[in-house]
This record gives structure tokens, C-alpha cells and sequence, in this order.
């Protein structure tokens, strides 16, 4: 267990030393300068030049890059070269606004898309099961900034059940809480309906194995058969399933922050790519990419929970 | 069960003569069918059998025979979309075809269990084997979970599995082939069933695995006087193992009969290939070594007369083979039956032989 650990997280690093370096060179490969966005229109030549020598833009890019590792590896990534704060503090000011998103609305679409991936399942064939996956394959097909609109239409506009626009930045607990609910309820059911297609995947290859005929074979009941003896295997791959949606939650969470007018990670490193604000921008996938890693890590020590061949690593 | 409750029970069963000949469980006229793009497709057709208390049947044939779909069905678990359409199963007596599917599943581990061909996927891989036989306690009955551990270990002595107090918390992937198979039968004897169903338990296992499998096999049948059906294509073990025999060719019984009967006094061409195409030490050259030509017969497409005719050696090209279906008839014995319309030419030339 302890070299599986040291292993997952040699491999985490490497992953995250790749991200960085692609998003480094790729924002530099966008045309654009960040000293003639900030400067405008009307900067002289010898300003820009002056700027770009201040914030390190004049050196070649592989120096450039030798330099931000070097200073990344420290935990220094820099400032915003728009509002001169550092740029980790940005992010991690906006970060929880997006991962309160994230989080809630993909404990929405776990409690609603595991629940209906099974019943599909174990009705495999009937109506109930052809409902299901029919709904399923609407809540994927359509965008999630679309349901977003229609649900501010529907039920902001139209019901005034939840406040259309804004996160309540200033507000109290509960009228945050009542500015989540509709945000997350749009991005839970996009998910729900991707993890409820998997959980009947997944189940439905558990149903086929010989240790579900043997039970059958012994008298075993259906309802434990279901809920028992395929459940538990079929949430290794479940849980699997719902790595993938943390990330896919993580990036469907940006769009609906600017659907809802929401502060987050979404708008935070939209502007700050339109700005060429190199820096704020790589802190930004880093503090992302960081989050997707460490809920795999964490997936990857359930499976040994759940999984008994893991935990002997055999 | 009381020791005199079980020693009355096994005199009767292993008395002789006309007392035994009372099934434990009977098939009468089974016929079960898959859809097919040109109709149902019959794949146990027409099966009767029987088995006795403390017997051994075995069922043998080249797979897709029907083998084991005949025995899925009575047990009530043919695969989806296929069902049983026509015929009857008889447990002590009683129709298990009558009954409501959750009297079925309540006979099921009971009355009457399986124990399949693959142990090495028939065992959950997320339980402890004393959980997965816990389970099959607990789907008959409650019982607490420590009474349901020491039953657990006691089943586990007694398919004699070393140090069964601690292997009661193993997982399966942390035992071997053979002691898979014996938590699976240790499983399906749970509850004592009047009949065990083994479906080539032993296809998968090594040689000399295979020989302890089929010991405890037959050492459980004695001491729970439980009735065993043996299904298998080696015909070494139909040799060791088997009171009775039944050869299964394209979903049907093509002959039934004690061993003794089936082996002195083949009477169905069928069989005698079967038999030709075992290895034989003794033989010298490897010529003797025969195999039966052509495929076995695909039931979408089943000949009008014998399903056996286009491969068969003896009847070849006689006209009844091909157009009238042979009706089961009386052979060397009672209750040795044949489907071959010349079975009793096929005896005169093997005792000439």
C-alpha cells in the first residue's frame, strides 16, 4: 500500500509538471501581449518595450519557462499582470464559489443517476428501462448553458422559485444555499444523466457473471442478488464513472457560472485568458488540474475498499 | 437430522430392487425452446430421465446437446428469452414447473442445487466465501451471523478445506481452482438438497484435483443419500461414477439405462462412437483412436428422421433414418431405452465384434 501510494503520487506530479508546460507554451502561442492589452490603443512603442522587459516577456520562451518552473516549484506562480495580486491567491479566492458548485451538483446527479442507472438495470427491457434511458439521452444531449437558460426561464422568470442571476457574494448562508440550488440542480442533472447510462452499463455486465446464476442457483432472492451481491461489484466501475464526472462536473461548472453570472474559477480565468494573463491563467488549470488528480487519488483507495484483489496487491 | 433419522433414511435408499426405483426427481416430456429468425429453436427436446435417491445419473454428449439447458430448466434459470414449453419436472412427486417463482427460488438450494463447470468465476470476487455461504443460509431461513459463521466453517470442514476457521475469512481469489469448487459444493449442499446438479464440476480443475472433487462428490451423496446428476462428455468418469446414464444427441435422450446396460449392451450407434473416441492406454497404434465425423446438428435445422443419421456409421442411408423420427424403445433390459430404429442389429454386431 505505502509503495502504491509513493507511486500514484510520483505519477501525480509528473501529470501535473505536463499540464502546466502545455498550458504554458500553448497561452504564449495565442497571438496577443498582455503589455499592449494592459497599456491600450495608444501606448507608445518604448512602453510596451519597457513593460514587456518588466514582467519577464522579452526573454526567449525556453527561459521564460526554466524561470516560472523554477520559481513554480517554490509555490510562487506569479502575478496577475492585470490586477498585481498573486495569482494563487486569485484563484483560491474563487475556487470555492466553483467547487461548491461542482461538489453539490454532483452529489444531485450521484443521488439521482446511481439510483436510476440501477433500475433500469434490474428492469432491463421494460418500459421503466426504456423511460429511463430515453430521458437519460435528452439530459446528454442537450448543453448544459441551454438547460441553463430554459431553467431560468422556467423556474426563475416564470415560478420565482429560485434568484435567476448571482451568487449572493455578500449574503448569508441560506440565501447562498438559495442561490446554489438552481445552478447546481442544472449542472446535477446533465451529470446524472451520464452517470445513470454507466451505472446500467455497469450493472447489466455484473448480472451477466457466473456468481450471479450460481446465487440464483442456491435459492438466493432477487432483491439480494440486486442490491448485495452485483451492487458491490458493479460500484468499482461506478466509482470510476464518477472520477470522470468530477472533472467533466469541474468543466460544466465554468459554463454554468456564466449562465448564473456566478463568481468562480469559470469567469476568474475566462477574463484572465482574454486579458493574456499568462499567469493567473496557469494557476488556474494548475489549482484544476490538482483537484481532478487528488479526487482520482482518493477513487483509486476506495477501489481498495471495495475491490479485495486491490488490496493485496496481487 | 438426527444419526437415526439419517441411517433410516440411507437403508432405504440403497435398498435394492423394486423399492428403488422411486424417483427423487423425474423429467417427463421437457421440451424447452429459444426464439429463433425462423421460429423457435428446441433445444431439450422431449427429455424424460430419472434419478434415484443415493444414485448417480450421468449426462453425456458433445456440447450443445442439451446437457445442461435440460437441467437449467429444472431448476427454473433458462436464460432469458428462452423458456420451457411443454413437459413436466417432478421433485418427490411434485411439479416444480407449477409452482410460483418464488417457490421455485425457495426449492432452489433446498431441493434441488448446481454446481457449475467454472469454479474460478462462480464465486463472488467482493465477499469472503463465509459471507457468499452465509448468504445462501440466510436466502432460507434467518439465522444470526455468528450461527451463520460456524455453519459456514462446519460446511467448510466438510468439504474438507485445511484450516477452514480462518479460510471462512478468505477471499476468493486468495484460494485455488479446487478449493473454489469445493466452497461452490460446499454452497450448493448448504441445506441438505434431496438432488445435486454438477455440471462438468471438473473441466476446469487439474487431473489430480479432479479425482479429489469427484471423491467428495460421491462421499457427500452417500452420507446425505442425496440423488446426483453427473453431467459430463469424459466417459472415463460416466465409467467410475454413474449408476445410470443418459446420452444426449441434438436436445434429445438417444439412450438411457443403467451403466451396466449402457456400457455391455450399447444400443444406440451414437453411443458406441462416444465410446470409440475415448483414448485408450491399451490401444497400439493411435489409429484406434476414432473421431465422429461431421458436426453436431444445428437445431435450426433438424433433420425430419434421426438427428444422428448424416453422421451416423451403421444406419447409413436406410430410408427410416432419414424420414421417421425413432421412437424410444425397450432395449437389452427394462428401463433400458434406445432411439435407433436397428438398435437390436447394433447389439447382435457388437457381441459378434
Amino acid at each position: 500500500m505505502v509503495s502504491y501510494l509513493a507511486r500514484t503520487l510520483v505519477q501525480l506530479a509528473i501529470t501535473l509538471v505536463g499540464i502546466v508546460t502545455v498550458v504554458f507554451f500553448l497561452m504564449r502561442a495565442i497571438p496577443g501581449d498582455p503589455a499592449l492589452y494592459m497599456l491600450g490603443d495608444f501606448a507608445t512603442e518604448a512602453s510596451v518595450e519597457a513593460l514587456r522587459a518588466r514582467l519577464g516577456l522579452d526573454l526567449p520562451v525556453y527561459q521564460q519557462y526554466l524561470l516560472f518552473m523554477q520559481r513554480a516549484l517554490t509555490g510562487d506562480l506569479g502575478q496577475s499582470v492585470v490586477t498585481g495580486q498573486p495569482a494563487l491567491r486569485e484563484i483560491l479566492s474563487a475556487l470555492p464559489w466553483s467547487l461548491s458548485l461542482a461538489v453539490t451538483g454532483l452529489m444531485i446527479a450521484v443521488a439521482l443517476g446511481v439510483p436510476l442507472g440501477i433500475l433500469s438495470a434490474i428492469r432491463q427491457g421494460t418500459w421503466v428501462d426504456v423511460t429511463i434511458m430515453l430521458v437519460a439521452l435528452i439530459g446528454i444531449s442537450f448543453p448544459v448553458f441551454w438547460v441553463g437558460l430554459v431553467a431560468i426561464l422556467l423556474l426563475s422568470h416564470q415560478a420565482g422559485l429560485f434568484p435567476a442571476l448571482g451568487a449572493a457574494t455578500g449574503g448569508g448562508f441560506f440565501t447562498q444555499i438559495h442561490h446554489l440550488m438552481l445552478p447546481a440542480l442544472v449542472l446535477g442533472l446533465s451529470v446524472a444523466a451520464y452517470i445513470a447510462r454507466l451505472t446500467r452499463s455497469a450493472m447489466l455486465e455484473v448480472l451477466g457473471q457466473d456468481y450471479i446464476r450460481v446465487a440464483r442457483a442456491m435459492g438466493v432472492r432477487e432483491n439480494r442478488i440486486f442490491f448485495r451481491l452485483a451492487l458491490r461489484n458493479a460500484f468499482i466501475p461506478i466509482l470510476a464513472v464518477i472520477g470522470v464526472t468530477f472533472a467533466w462536473a469541474l468543466g460544466n461548472a465554468i459554463l454554468v457560472e456564466v449562465v448564473f453570472s456566478r463568481p468562480g474559477l469559470g469567469s476568474t480565468v475566462l477574463k484572465a485568458i482574454l486579458a493574456r494573463d499568462y499567469q493567473l491563467v496557469q494557476a488556474g488549470v494548475l489549482v484544476l488540474a490538482t483537484g481532478i488528480v487528488l479526487v482520482n487519488l482518493t477513487l483509486d483507495i476506495l477501489y481498495g475498499v471495495i475491490d479485495p484483489r486491490m488490496r493485496t496487491g496481487s | 437430522m438426527d444419526q437415526a433419522a439419517t441411517d433410516l433414511r440411507k437403508t432405504e435408499d440403497q435398498r435394492p430392487g423394486p423399492g428403488r426405483t422411486k424417483p427423487v426427481l423425474e423429467l417427463r416430456n421437457l421440451v424447452t425452446q429459444l426464439p429463433g429468425e425462423d421460429g423457435p429453436l428446441t433445444i431439450v427436446n422431449d427429455v424424460s430421465l430419472k434419478v434415484l435417491a443415493g444414485e448417480t445419473l450421468s449426462v453425456v454428449g458433445e456440447s450443445g446437446s442439451g446437457k445442461t439447458m435440460t437441467f437449467l430448466s429444472a431448476i427454473g434459470l433458462v436464460p432469458k428469452p428462452g423458456r420451457v414449453v411443454a413437459g413436466e419436472v417432478l421433485l418427490d412427486g411434485a411439479d416444480l414447473l407449477k409452482l410460483t417463482p418464488d417457490e421455485m427460488r425457495e426449492t432452489r438450494g433446498t431441493g434441488i442445487s448446481m454446481v457449475f463447470q467454472d469454479p474460478l468465476t462462480g464465486l463472488n470476487p467482493v465477499f469472503t466465501i463465509g459471507e457468499q455461504i452465509a448468504e445462501v443460509l440466510r436466502a432460507h431461513g434467518s439465522v444470526s451471523r455468528t450461527e451463520a459463521r460456524e455453519t459456514a466453517i462446519g460446511l467448510l470442514e466438510r468439504v474438507h478445506i485445511p484450516d477452514p476457521g480462518r479460510r471462512v475469512d478468505d477471499y476468493p481469489h486468495q484460494l485455488s481452482g479446487g478449493m473454489r469448487q469445493r466452497v461452490l459444493i460446499a454452497m450448493a449442499i448448504a441445506l441438505e438438497p434431496r438432488v445435486l446438479i454438477a455440471d462438468e464440476p471438473t473441466t476446469a480443475l487439474d487431473v489430480t484435483v479432479q479425482a479429489q472433487v469427484l471423491e467428495l462428490l460421491a462421499e457427500l451423496r452417500q452420507d446425505f443419500g442425496m440423488a446426483m446428476v453427473l453431467i459430463t462428455h469424459d466417459l472415463g468418469l460416466v465409467a467410475r461414477h454413474a449408476d445410470r446414464v443418459a446420452v444426449m444427441y441434438g436436445g434429445r435422450v438417444v439412450e438411457y439405462g443403467s451403466a451396466e446396460a449402457v456400457f455391455e449392451h450399447t444400443a444406440h450407434p451414437y453411443t458406441v462412437s462416444l465410446f470409440e473416441s475415448v483414448p485408450s492406454l491399451d490401444a497400439e497404434t493411435s489409429d484406434d483412436l476414432r473421431t465422429i465425423e461431421g458436426q453436431p446438428p444445428d437445431p435450426a435445422s433438424l433433420p425430419a428422421g434421426c438427428a444422428f443419421e448424416p453422421r451416423c456409421f451403421f444406419g447409413q442411408g436406410r430410408e427410416e433414418c432419414k424420414t421417421i423420427l425413432p421412437k424410444r424403445a425397450t432395449a437389452s433390459m427394462a428401463d433400458h431405452r434406445t432411439a435407433c430404429h436397428f438398435y437390436a442389429e447394433l447389439d447382435t454386431k457388437r457381441s459378434c465384434a
